[in-house]
C-alpha cells in the first residue's frame, strides 16, 4: 500500500481479505481500478478474474462459493441492473452467499446524467430482492464494513452489499472530472 | 439423437465428477438420465450455467467440471466463451445441447438454426477444444476424449427435441447443499476459505 493508494480502496481490500474472501469476480470501473491495483500489489492471495458483463460475474461467483471458495463480486452501480435475474433467481433462492461492493454513480458529485436513474435504484433493488445493503459513510470506515459485511454474508449466507458512494471514492470529483476532455456537441 | 439419450451417454462417462444443468429441459433431462448429488439443477438464471461451472472449475482444479448447456441460453451468455477462452480452466468440459430451439418455451428458433455456430464463436474465443458432434458415436468419443484429455472443452452436440419426463426437485437450497456435500465442500465445514 502506497501514498497514492486511497484510504478508502486500501479498506476494501483489508476488509473483503478478513472475510476470507480470496475471489474477487469484478466488471471494473475508475474508482475500483485502485482497489485492483491495490489487490495486485499487496494481496498474492487474492485471485482477480474479470467478467464481461456483471451478471456473468455473479454466475461465476456462485460456482466459486459452491466450489469451497468465498467470492467477493465488484460492480459499478450501473452493473447492479445487469445482475438483477442472477441475484434474484440463483444466489437469493438458492442461499448462495457473496460480498458485493458497488462502486456508486449517480450520487452527489455525479456529472452524467446516464448515471443518475439506476443510482437511485439501486437502493430500492436490493430492498426488493432482499439483499441487505449498506452505505459506506466515510473512507476510514471502509474495511470495518466491508469485513462485517462479509463475514456477516457467508455466516447467513446471503449476498450483501456495501455502497461506495462517490463522495468517498472520488472526493476531488471537481479535479478529476478536469483531467477529460469536455464533452462537446458538433450541431453542423 | 434426442437431448434425453445423449444425456444419457454423457452420466456415465461423468463418473462422480459434477454437472451443473442449465434450467429448462437440460436440468429436467439430466435428473431423468441419472439424479445423483453431484447434479447442480439451476431453476433460473439463464445463461449463467457456464458461468457457474467455470466459478466451480476454477475453485476444485483437481476435479472434472461438466455444465450441460442449451444453445440459447449460451446464446445469452455469449461472452462467457471470451472469459472461459482468457481463464482456460484444463478441467472445465461445457456440452451444449443443441436443438436449434428455444424448447423450453415452445420450440422458436434460435440462431443457431439459421447459421450462428457455436464451437466456431468458443474456437474465436481461444478455446482450442471446441467441436460439433452430429451423432451418438461422435458425442461419446468427445466427451470420452474431454475426460482423459486437458481442457477447456467445448461440445456442442447437435440433439433433437424429446419432451421432458421428469424434473427435479423446486427445493433449492437442497440441491445446492446435497451437490456442495457430493464434492466435497460441505457449508457446515466451509468456515475456512479452502480455494
Amino acid at each position: 500500500v502506497t501514498n497514492r493508494d486511497p484510504a478508502w480502496a486500501a479498506g476494501v481490500c483489508a476488509g473483503l481479505h478478513a472475510a476470507g474472501s480470496r475471489h474477487v469476480v469484478y466488471v471494473p470501473d475508475n474508482p475500483l481500478s485502485h482497489v485492483l491495483r491495490i489487490l495486485r500489489d499487496s494481496y498474492p492471495d487474492v485471485r482477480a478474474t474479470i467478467a464481461t458483463r456483471e451478471e456473468e460475474a455473479f454466475g461465476i461467483a456462485a460456482g466459486l462459493y459452491m466450489g469451497g471458495a468465498r467470492p467477493t463480486v465488484m460492480l459499478q452501480s450501473s452493473g447492479l441492473g445487469n445482475s438483477i435475474n442472477a441475484i434474484a433467481s440463483l444466489l437469493v433462492p438458492y442461499r448462495i452467499p457473496a460480498l458485493v461492493i458497488v462502486s456508486m454513480r449517480g450520487d452527489a458529485g455525479e456529472w452524467n446524467a446516464a448515471q443518475a436513474p439506476m443510482g437511485r435504484a439501486v437502493r430500492p433493488i436490493c430492498d426488493a430482492l432482499g439483499v441487505p445493503a449498506t452505505t459506506v459513510e466515510a473512507a476510514d470506515a471502509v474495511e470495518a464494513v466491508v469485513a462485517t459485511a462479509g463475514r456477516a454474508a457467508f455466516d447467513e449466507r446471503t449476498a450483501r452489499a456495501c455502497l461506495l458512494p462517490r463522495r468517498v471514492t472520488v472526493p476531488d470529483a471537481a479535479g478529476a472530472a478536469a483531467t477529460t476532455p469536455a464533452p462537446q456537441v458538433n450541431r453542423a | 439423437v434426442t437431448r434425453l439419450d445423449a444425456t444419457r451417454i454423457l452420466v456415465p462417462l461423468a463418473g462422480s465428477e459434477p454437472i451443473v444443468a442449465s434450467l429448462g429441459h437440460p436440468a429436467y433431462d439430466l435428473f431423468a438420465a441419472g439424479d445423483r448429488a453431484a447434479n447442480f439443477y439451476t431453476w433460473g438464471s439463464m445463461g449463467l450455467a457456464s458461468s457457474i461451472g467455470l466459478g466451480l472449475a476454477m475453485a476444485q482444479p483437481d476435479r472434472r467440471v461438466f455444465v450441460v448447456d442449451g444453445d440459447g441460453s449460451l446464446l445469452m451468455n455469449l461472452g462467457s466463451l471470451a472469459t472461459i477462452g482468457w481463464e482456460r480452466p484444463a478441467n472445465l468440459v461445457l456440452i451444449v445441447w443443441d436443438n436449434e430451439s428455444y424448447a423450453t418455451t415452445g420450440g422458436q428458433d434460435t440462431a443457431t438454426r439459421h447459421g450462428a455456430d457455436l464451437a466456431a464463436a468458443a474456437r474465436a474465443m481461444g478455446i482450442a477444444g471446441a467441436m460439433t458432434t452430429r451423432t451418438p458415436e461422435e458425442l461419446e468419443a468427445a466427451v470420452a476424449r474431454a475426460v482423459r484429455e486437458p481442457g477447456p472443452w467445448v461440445i456442442v452436440a447437435k440433439v433433437a427435441e424429446s419432451a421432458p419426463i421428469a424434473k427435479p426437485s423446486l427445493d433449492y437450497v437442497l440441491i445446492k447443499e446435497r451437490f456442495m456435500a457430493a464434492i466435497g465442500c460441505s457449508e457446515s465445514g466451509a468456515a475456512g476459505e479452502s480455494a
